[in-house]
């Protein structure tokens, strides 16, 4: 490769990478935008130094794999592993035990905050617990098969939860305890929920969405990719739909009507190489997206204009996350290659 | 096949058979090689292992609608967390409840791409108690099922039945499964390179141990399982077979548990392997033939309701060459 194309890549201009000699189960900011953390596949989480040229800190988090991450409900990350641990973990790396549930796995961890409320969740076989900011147990949910995905909408109101057969929404606040269930036959494998609550989406085992309308519970079955989706992402407007599992990124419409009868929208990629991760951005109509060659590109929803971040060659893109405020991205592959580009103007 | 994928054991018996002594005894001879294991919760015994992962046995229904493709969702979740642990491992054994059902574990090994891109299901071992087998054949369909996919079949507790009694024993088995390798032990005391890396679902080794072609049309119930294998000499026809096989297991996939075979495809030199579990088939060329050796197909059929000569007439149909006629409307 020659000296102008590598020139092309932000990584080169903008980045700061690490070699972390282990998968990198996911990477997530924390609320403050300040501390960035990087889940491992060996059961540490790195955390972004205050000086770039500082060393990762290494937080011994797990004994055997995080298998899941996300920034708490206050500054620091929430973390699940199958050491069957429910963590809590400081900007500083400071590692607070919430639960530990025996030899089950926490498979999926989620958190939620504003000025007036917040919630912590965790899924554990069939079970979402849920607790309070402080660490207090609020409920535990009960499905009728493991929880497969988790997800908080964007009020922290509702938690959804994929399992075979459909997806159940549970009211976080609710006096008694009975989901909405929304039912398709089938092993769902993931779940995410439109930011106005307009749909909630599943991934499929057969390499397929379905989704639902929540006003009036019209199904919507997504089909046509060459391997299952394991990844995806809402724009912030909820107009669109960003998916991985195909050889480019698939966006489906969800405005004027939803996404029935249309073509997604099919952006980057090429051929023989799988889309494996994508992260909309949180401010702008735009989705970054980490594919299996280990290629990690920006993508404007509007225009279709590319905008190359990371080049080929350092394994699959399995973690990609943005801050809060859209300034910087991280991303990681199962090869333990992690990276931060700052996206903030010059 | 790649030899960096993790090899995979499924382990099954009946409750008492012996499975978890067995397990424990392959964990103890190990000689510091790193083993994953995944048990059921209700397992019998503990299991001494530093990588001991609780299942639930979660089988699914495929989209397919069809009762029979069914898959392990625990298992693709579970193989698919090891995959990102630290080191890797030589090896995952997965030790399946009494009463399990064999081929929902197997074929989650055919149908998940995750799966298949880092794992590879070596071999299906099954522990059976020389006393109780023949009274458990006869109550359980899953007894029959678990004898019937196995590849290696550990005979158990040898010591509590006479010579005469095993050799009943062993008959019964292998009226149903010919073609699994029996160890005869006490207290599962049978050599770790007897279970592990068998490469028994390799395609390469499909067919490699198969003893030899008995064709006898032994007694059995109208449900009960059989194996049967037919040998073809002329090149086959991979359109033809391809049509034959594929309606073959549509309607009649439910019944036949397991597939082998090893092909002679007209004009190519390579072997083509061909194996399925009930519906789910998959299939592709391996190492050349022998130059100057014989060029003969076989296959092998374990299941339910088999008719032997129509199978071998719509097998030997697969030939290149061979002309026939079917009825058809207009
Ligand atoms: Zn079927
Ligand atoms: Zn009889």
């Amino acid at each position: 490769m020659s000296q102008t194309t590598e020139r092309q890549f932000l990584l080169d201009s903008r980045g700061t990478s690490r070699e972390l000699g282990a998968f990198v189960v996911g990477a997530a900011f924390d609320r403050t935008g300040a501390v960035a953390a990087f889940a491992l596949g060996d059961g540490t989480v790195r955390l972004t130094p205050p000086h770039p040229t500082m060393d990762w800190p290494v937080v011994e988090a797990h004994d055997g794999t995080v298998l899941a991450i996300a920034a708490d409900a206050r500054p620091g990350f929430v973390t699940g592993g199958d050491d069957g641990r429910f963590l809590r973990i400081g900007p500083d790396g400071t590692v607070t035990e919430l639960a530990r549930f025996g030899s089950k796995w926490v498979e999926h961890v989620a958190a939620f905050a504003d000025a007036r409320s917040g919630v912590l969740a965790c899924s554990v076989g069939k079970s979402a617990h849920l607790f309070t900011v402080a660490g207090q147990p609020l409920k535990t949910l009960t499905h009728p098969s493991t929880v497969t995905g988790l997800a908080l909408d964007s009020k922290g109101k509702r938690v959804a939860a994929s399992h075979y057969n459909g997806c159940s929404l549970w009211f976080v606040a609710a006096k008694t305890d009975s989901p909405r269930f929304m039912e398709w036959k089938g092993s769902h494998t993931g779940v995410v929920l439109h930011p106005a609550a307009d749909a909630v989406v599943t991934s499929m085992q057969e390499n397929s969405l379905h989704g639902w309308r929540l006003a009036d519970g019209q199904h919507m079955r997504m089909s046509g990719y060459p391997s299952k989706t394991e990844s995806m992402s809402f724009t912030r407007s909820g107009k669109w739909l960003a998916t991985s599992g195909a050889e480019s990124i698939v966006l489906w419409p969800f405005f004027g009507g939803g996404p029935m009868g249309k073509a997604p929208t099919e952006l980057a990629g090429g051929d023989n190489v799988t889309c494996t991760r994508v992260a909309c951005h949180p401010q702008h109509e735009a989705v970054a997206a980490g594919f299996s060659d280990g290629l990690v590109a920006l993508a404007d929803i509007g225009t279709g204009r590319i905008l190359p971040a990371v080049p080929p060659g350092h394994g699959a893109v399995s973690a990609l996350a943005w801050s809060a405020d859209g300034s910087r991205l991280a991303l990681g592959t199962e090869t333990g290659f992690a990276a931060l580009i700052d996206f903030t103007p010059r | 096949m790649s030899d960096s994928l993790v090899p995979v054991t499924v382990l099954t018996g009946y409750l008492g058979a012996g499975k978890t002594t067995l397990l424990n005894r392959i964990l103890s001879e190990n000689h510091g090689r790193k083993y994953a294991v995944i048990i059921n919760e209700f397992g019998e015994l503990g299991v001494d292992n530093d990588l001991v992962v609780d299942a639930d046995e979660e089988v699914f229904e495929m989209n397919n609608g069809c009762v029979c493709c069914t898959v392990r969702g625990d298992l693709i979740r579970i193989l698919s967390g090891l995959m990102k642990r630290k080191g890797g491992l030589d090896g995952i054994i997965i030790e399946t409840t009494g009463l399990a059902n064999p081929a929902p574990v197997a074929q989650t090994f055919f149908v998940d791409d995750g799966v298949r891109a880092r794992t590879r299901l070596d071999a299906i071992v099954t522990v059976v108690d020389a006393k109780h087998l023949l009274a458990r054949l006869e109550d359980s369909h899953e007894a029959e099922e678990q004898v019937a996919f196995a590849d290696v079949i550990v005979l158990n507790k040898t010591d509590l039945v006479t010579p005469e009694e095993l050799d009943v024993v062993e008959a019964r088995i292998r009226t149903i499964n010919r073609f699994a390798r029996i160890h005869r032990t006490s207290r599962a005391a049978v050599a770790i390179d007897q279970v592990l890396d068998q490469g028994a679902f390799d395609l390469a080794r499909v067919l490699e141990r198969e003893p030899g072609f008995l064709d006898s049309d032994e007694h059995s119930h109208s449900d009960s399982i059989i194996s049967m294998s037919f040998e073809v000499s002329r090149p086959i026809d991979p359109e033809k077979f391809n049509a034959w096989m594929s309606t073959l297991l549509a309607e009649k996939g439910q019944d036949m548990l397991r597939t082998k075979g090893i092909l002679a495809y007209a004009n190519d030199d390579r072997r083509f392997a061909f194996q399925a579990v009930h519906m789910i088939a998959d299939g592709g060329f391996i190492g050349p033939w022998a130059p100057d050796g014989e060029r003969k197909s076989k296959l092998v059929f374990i299941g339910r309701n088999l008719n032997r000569p129509q199978l071998r007439r719509g097998f030997e149909a697969c030939q290149a060459g061979v002309y026939q006629a079917v009825a058809a409307s207009a």
